[in-house]
């Protein structure tokens, strides 16, 4: 299995990137981390557009090993021939050149040596739902469909590694949210591995399957991606959430409610049109569950407009100042709860204890 | 007027002179611009001043130090004259390498202009794409840079139609050599043959309104178009010049 090594020093002026770290090119590895935290510049070492840099860089396909950097032997091999894609925050289309103009300049330079057959144009064109937009020029797209054309072109250079820095950041929910599906669709259709950096964790939540955590300059976090949510939670370095990845069971359109398996238990959430409508290609929702929004009783209510109510068992209480994180495990899923010191001590909780967990429909939150 | 005519002579002098003068132009002022734009460190001020000496420097004390530098006593002179066996002074090679540097700022300035305005963003994402550092000037830079090539390309050459002071000190009056149009005009203006002086005068005032009315024509600022695509162009280097 491929994998990305990464071994390197960057110096500007205020600010010291130093990475050592071994990223598996599977699926999608997202990079979060506030800004400064030296996401992109590792993009950009990544891509070869960051030329200040010391250390190694190599792309382990084994039992091949392909150098891009190595500072000591004086390799430093330039981003055209790195055979990498980027689609950028801002989408740089080529203005001078229409939609299929754009596209074909990374299909004519693309790299011909890999063994695999060449890209149908035409099927990524459908794919990125452009078929109309061909003979435009850049300027009359919209916002989301400009990040489109980014996304095609960069896929028709065929590149054996698509990094995204924030592709997502400009635009609004509505095509956040497309832009979203669409990325998941490409990367299962393509089996492209793919770096996605973004300052937003919601975003990242809902594409990757794995995250690594940078902060000033350095990486404090790498592995599956709930678990470093997990992670995350604990140490109270993020807002305490439940981050889940979970199967539809159905739809209940005229409830507009989906509901997903848990084990045995199920947990509704609203119904999402995108989820609903890509039914064969989303039959997993990833989902974020707020601490804040789950609450604790002891007994199954039964006369409740809280639809979710799951059973599970305290495996942790942790008190932090008036309030008490609980992390309850139901179905095999630990769920995070915050609840405040008084109710904790008025229900008398303790590790092991069997309880119930709520939560609203509405609490069940995606991007999708 | 036919061709044996001196001052149909002074016109062929002088369109080969502004012809040569503005590929050379071309040639040298591109990298240099591209260098400037992307320069980043101190020194970049002191070359930028030193491009632009032409638009403040009366032409005839670049014309006077060039006239030493070529003459044989001293080392360019001297090596010139080793090489290809002739005396650079006088000669209609001298009249080009001075259009060169006087018109060099000409040529430099929009051209720079263009290439800070381009930015890097189009050329790393056309580096991702595959694209050499040859492909991306051919593909990228150039077509949206078009409008200002053009303009440099015009502007170095009326330019140096236009010029008089430096060709005057560097080359003499010498017919089929370096004889040109604004000497002829001097010339006849000594002679005080005012007909001909108007016929020179009124033909390089209307062919240059004419060059510069093309050159606002394609700069004119154009709504549909993106901004990156819109040439650069100051007006000051127009309204600079001297000759």
């Amino acid at each position: 299995m491929a994998d990305l090594s990464i071994n390197v020093r960057v110096e500007h002026e205020d600010f010291v990137l130093s990475i050592n770290e071994k990223i598996s090119l599977t699926g999608i590895t997202g990079i979060f981390g506030h800004s400064g935290s030296g996401k992109s510049t590792l993009l950009k070492v990544i891509a070869g557009l960051d030329k200040h840099v010391q250390g190694k860089l190599a792309i382990n396909d084994l039992p091949a090993a392909d150098a891009l950097l190595d500072s000591e032997a004086k390799i430093f091999v330039a981003a055209q021939q790195r055979n990498i894609g980027l689609v950028f925050q801002n989408s740089r289309l080529f203005p001078h050149l229409t939609v299929e103009e754009n596209l074909r300049y990374g299909q004519k330079r693309r790299n011909n040596t890999s063994v695999n057959k060449p890209l149908d144009f035409a099927e990524i064109v459908v794919l990125t739902k452009l078929d109309n937009l061909l003979s435009k020029s850049v300027a009359q797209l919209s916002g989301g469909e400009q990040q489109r054309v980014a996304l095609a072109r960069a896929l028709l250079a065929e590149p054996r590694l698509l990094l995204l820095d924030e592709p997502l950041s400009a635009l609004d929910d509505k095509n956040k949210s497309l832009m979203l599906t669409l990325l998941a669709k490409v990367q299962k259709q393509l089996n492209l591995p793919m770096l996605y950096v973004s300052h937003s964790l919601a975003e990242i939540q809902q594409l990757a399957n794995n995250l690594l955590v940078l902060s000033s300059g350095k990486v404090t976090h790498y592995g599956d991606i709930h678990q470093v949510i997990h992670l995350l939670t604990t140490n109270n370095e993020i807002l305490h959430q439940t981050s889940l990845s979970l199967t539809v069971q159905e739809h209940l359109v005229e409830y507009g409610l989906t509901s997903l398996v848990l084990g045995d238990q199920q947990i509704l959430m609203p119904l999402n049109q995108q989820i609903e409508s890509d039914a064969n290609t989303n039959t997993n929702v990833r989902c974020i569950i707020a601490a804040s929004d789950i609450s604790v009783t002891l007994h199954e209510p039964s006369e409740s407009s809280i639809v979710n109510h799951l059973q599970g068992t305290i495996t942790k209480f942790e008190p932090c100042k008036s309030q008490v994180l609980l992390t309850v495990n139901c179905s095999g899923q630990d769920f995070f709860v915050n609840i405040t010191a008084w109710s904790a001590k008025r229900l008398s909780l303790i590790v092991d204890q069997k309880v119930f967990i709520q939560f609203k429909a509405n609490s069940v939150r995606t991007l999708r | 007027m036919n061709s044996t005519h001196p001052d149909m002579l002074a016109l062929i002098t002088t369109l080969k002179m502004a012809g040569i003068t503005t590929v050379i132009l071309m040639l040298i002022g591109t990298p240099l611009a591209w260098f400037l734009a992307k320069m980043k460190s101190r020194g970049k001020v002191f070359i930028e001043a030193l491009v632009a000496l032409p638009l403040v420097l009366p032409p005839t004390v670049l014309g006077f130090y060039l006239l030493l530098l070529f003459s044989p006593q001293y080392l360019p002179g001297q090596i010139w004259q080793e090489t290809t066996g002739q005396q650079l002074a006088f000669s209609f090679s001298a009249i080009v390498i001075g259009s060169v540097l006087y018109s060099l700022p000409f040529v430099v300035q929009p051209l720079q202009k263009a290439f800070e305005q381009l930015g890097d963003d189009l050329l790393e994402a056309a580096a991702m794409l595959g694209a050499s550092a040859f492909d991306r000037f051919f593909t990228i830079v150039l077509p949206i840079t078009k409008a200002s090539f053009i303009t440099a390309a015009s502007l170095g050459f009326a330019h140096t139609v236009g010029e008089f002071g430096v060709v005057l000190m560097i080359g003499g009056n010498i017919p089929g050599e370096t004889r040109v149009l604004s000497i002829a005009l001097f010339d006849h203006v000594e002679a005080f043959d005012y007909a001909q002086a108007h016929v020179i005068s009124i033909s390089l005032v209307i062919s240059s309104l004419v060059l510069l009315s093309l050159i606002y024509l394609l700069n004119r600022p154009n709504k549909s178009r993106p901004k990156s695509s819109k040439p650069a162009i100051s007006k000051s280097v127009i309204s600079k010049r001297h000759n």
